[in-house]
């Protein structure tokens, strides 16, 4: 038999190129699905978490749950108990479970633009890890959404307490300052006794202090409870015995304590005033009191501040009054 | 033979048979030595260069290798006649008919270079056909 | 012919309605002829082996480079657009989401589709016209070869594989340049990607990719061939089978497109 010459044929190597195109997508086919089902968790070891809520309007199968901003797990099945309240399975990767705790808090928050989104809040990372299957309420609606920011808040003005208590505190050296002058006055030149022309005049000025003092030293002790009672909500937010309710009550407290103390500096700053009246004339001793007035004042509006803005976080607190001096 | 409505007759009445006529083109777009080997590709499965060298082997033998190459309307009217007549015979048949020659081979005198190209194949065939017009008769060598 | 009676009037249309009928019956008839064919192991012979590896060649790997480059293009500059409006309007987290289902599940299917029909659908077509008008299809019946399987059915195979080839390349591609843009040029955001992928390639919106593909590369070659062998053998009619063919593969594309639309959300 005769061979064929053989001729160069019209494509080269065809069945090369177009093996090597059926491989690339195939290939790209294989990985694109298996990168699917990878990111949809399928390789991932899980655990199962069980949020109930009481609406799940917003919730859709596939919804991440963040912590930090940062999504730790997914929605994966969604049902609707007995009792009318809404079941969501979440799978959660057993490398990110360590972020929820079982003193964490969940919440379902909406937003004008995009999707609702559910977030862990987790303040207590020493806390014992949240168990595989664990069920937890998912808080939905205004006070709740609410409630994490209000804690940091509440925080934030504990601490403005405490430093403004605090032995390096302006109010603090004030009122020692105060103290000081008032002391050299009254003894060793009697300079506070000629001013104010009487005995009493002057004790009211130091009565006046030592109350704020006073004052002062029992909200730090007041402040130190709503710390505790803080570290409890981390515990049990909304636990039996409301925890709403024990800090209304500590924010009540510290509101009256900070009246009180503004109502006591306001009555330090009325005698100051008749004192700065009455020494104008003599130089020395007048300025010493106006820096002293100044920083009583100063310590007076930042207490009052804080009122004002304790009064505006607290959405149970009625009597939002604040009055300056 | 017959007339024109005869020779339909007569086509359908051996609708088995391996024609070779004007109507039954080339595959245009693909070489002479495609066209042959692409029977054997299909129908027995072979590869192309196991078939294309049973196809070159046919072309050898109605001396025509130098059209292998070719396509349809490369070819000159004798090769597309050997052409389609490898065609037909690359798998034996038992029967081949040969429609209207005049048609097929316009520029030559195509009995006697029928009676040659046919001679050069005789192992492949059983019978061959040659329908024509009787008007046409003359042309053939008596038998 | 004049006479406008309401009869007549309905007979024309009828019959109109009826070829309209038939010609579509023949589409889906030799759609489920070629989804048949291609999925039996018989149909690939070394015969019909060659017709789709030509097709493929002819319909993918040509213009593998050149489109490639095109839709980088593209896909870079629909990206850049997208992401841009939406981190000016503050919708910055949403940017890859929308701009993955804007290219990887419409865009670039219904471009390659586009593409691979203008090209390969108008050239397929011509083809058969012509194969059809010469008689070389009954020319192939005589002499043993099965005409639907040595021709047609490896083109519709060829076809399909090629928009998807061509669709899961640029697909690809598209992906890549999305993940950069988006997070720039590090890879410590996959996590984040792999989630934003799991949320739009769900089960349903995977299947429907697939089908939606799938059909993009069977009409792409089917429904010219179905109009060019309905055409009557007579060259003049080759011009206006092609058209027609090219005319119904548009329609037939965009309802394929707005079908999958419909499906996914609606």
């Amino acid at each position: 038999m005769e061979r064929a010459p053989v001729r160069a044929p019209l494509i080269k190597n065809l069945e090369f190129k177009v093996g090597l195109l059926l491989a690339l997508t195939l290939a790209l086919a294989v990985a694109f699905i298996a990168y699917t089902l990878y990111s949809r968790g399928v390789f991932e070891r899980t655990q199962r978490l069980v949020l109930v809520a009481d609406n799940a309007e917003g919730v859709s199968i596939g919804m991440p749950i963040s912590f930090s901003g940062f999504p730790v797990g997914q929605v994966e099945r969604m049902s609707l108990t007995d009792e009318g309240k809404v079941r969501i399975e979440m799978s959660i990767p057993v490398k990110d479970a360590k972020w929820l705790r079982n003193s964490s808090v969940f919440t379902l928050e909406k937003s004008l633009v995009g999707s609702a989104k559910i977030r862990a809040i987790t303040t207590n990372l020493k806390d014992t890890i949240l168990a595989d299957n664990a069920e937890r309420p998912l808080y939905t609606g205004d006070a709740a959404q609410e409630i994490p920011e209000l804690i940091i808040k509440v925080r934030d003005v504990v601490t403005n307490l405490q430093n403004l208590t605090d032995k390096q505190s302006s109010l603090n050296q004030s009122m020692a300052n105060l103290q000081t002058v008032t002391g050299r006055m009254a003894g060793q030149y009697g300079v506070m006794g000629g001013i104010l022309g009487a005995e009493e005049n002057s004790r009211k000025v130091v009565d006046a202090i030592d109350r704020a003092n006073t004052l002062l030293a029992s909200l730090n002790g007041v402040s130190l409870k709503v710390d505790s009672v803080l570290t409890k909500t981390d515990q049990r937010l909304y636990g039996q015995g409301g925890v709403m309710d024990e800090t209304q009550k500590a924010v009540v407290q510290i509101n009256s304590i900070l009246t009180d103390a503004r109502e006591s500096l306001k009555k330090a700053d009325a005698i100051l005033k008749n004192t700065q009246g009455i020494t104008s004339d003599i130089k020395g001793a007048t300025t010493d009191l106006g820096t002293l007035r100044a920083q009583v004042d100063d310590s007076l509006t930042r207490v009052n501040g804080m009122i004002n803005e304790l009064n505006r976080k607290w959405p149970f607190s009625h009597d939002a009054e604040v009055k300056l001096p | 033979m017959p007339d024109d409505a005869g020779r339909i007759a007569l086509l359908e009445e051996h609708a088995s048979a391996a024609l070779i006529s004007d109507s039954l083109p080339l595959r245009a777009n693909l070489s002479v030595l495609e066209n042959v080997a692409i029977v054997l590709q299909y129908r027995q499965n072979l590869h192309y260069d196991r078939a294309a060298d049973l196809a070159w082997t046919l072309l050898g033998r109605f001396d025509q290798t130098g059209c292998a190459f070719k396509r349809d309307p490369d070819l000159d009217s004798n090769e597309r006649f050997i052409a389609r007549l490898a065609r037909a015979l690359i798998l034996p048949q038992p029967i081949i008919l040969i429609e209207r020659p005049g048609l097929l081979l316009p520029d030559c005198h195509y009995p006697s270079f029928l009676e040659a190209t046919l001679a050069a194949v005789e192992d492949l065939y059983e019978q061959c056909w040659i329908v024509d017009y009787p008007w046409n008769e003359p042309l053939y060598a008596p038998r | 012919m004049t006479s406008d009676s309401p009869t007549d009037f309905f007979t024309r249309f009828g019959a109109s309605l009826l070829v309209w009928l038939k010609s579509w019956r023949a589409v889906s008839r030799f759609t489920a002829v070629a989804i048949v064919e291609a999925l039996s192991p018989s149909t690939y012979n070394s015969a019909t082996r060659s017709v789709v590896l030509k097709q493929i060649y002819f319909t993918a790997w040509q213009i593998l480079p050149r489109f490639t480059l095109f839709s980088a293009l593209l896909s870079y500059v629909l990206i850049q657009i997208v992401v841009d409006t939406a981190r000016n309007f503050g919708l910055a987290d949403y940017a890859l989401e929308g701009v993955i289902r804007l290219l990887v599940l419409e865009v670039l299917p219904l471009m390659t589709a586009l593409f691979v029909a203008l090209r390969s659908g108008a050239a397929t077509g011509t083809e058969v016209v012509l194969m059809n008008i010469h008689n070389e299809i009954r020319a192939m019946e005589e002499s043993g070869i099965d005409p639907l399987r040595f021709e047609l059915i490896p083109r519709v195979i060829g076809g399909v594989i090629s928009v998807l080839a061509l669709t899961a390349v640029t697909s690809a591609l598209a992906l890549l340049f999305a993940y950069f843009v988006v997070y720039g040029l590090q890879y410590w955001n996959l996590p984040d990607f792999a989630r934003v992928m799991a949320h739009i390639f769900d089960l349903p919106a995977l299947a429907i990719l697939w089908a939606k593909v799938l059909a993009f590369g069977l009409a792409v070659t089917v429904i010219p061939i179905t109009e060019a062998l309905a055409a009557p053998q007579k060259l003049f009619f080759a011009p206006i089978a092609v058209l027609r063919g090219m005319v119904r593969l548009f329609f037939v594309l965009m309802l394929i497109e707005v079908l999958s639309l419909a499906l996914k959300y609606i």
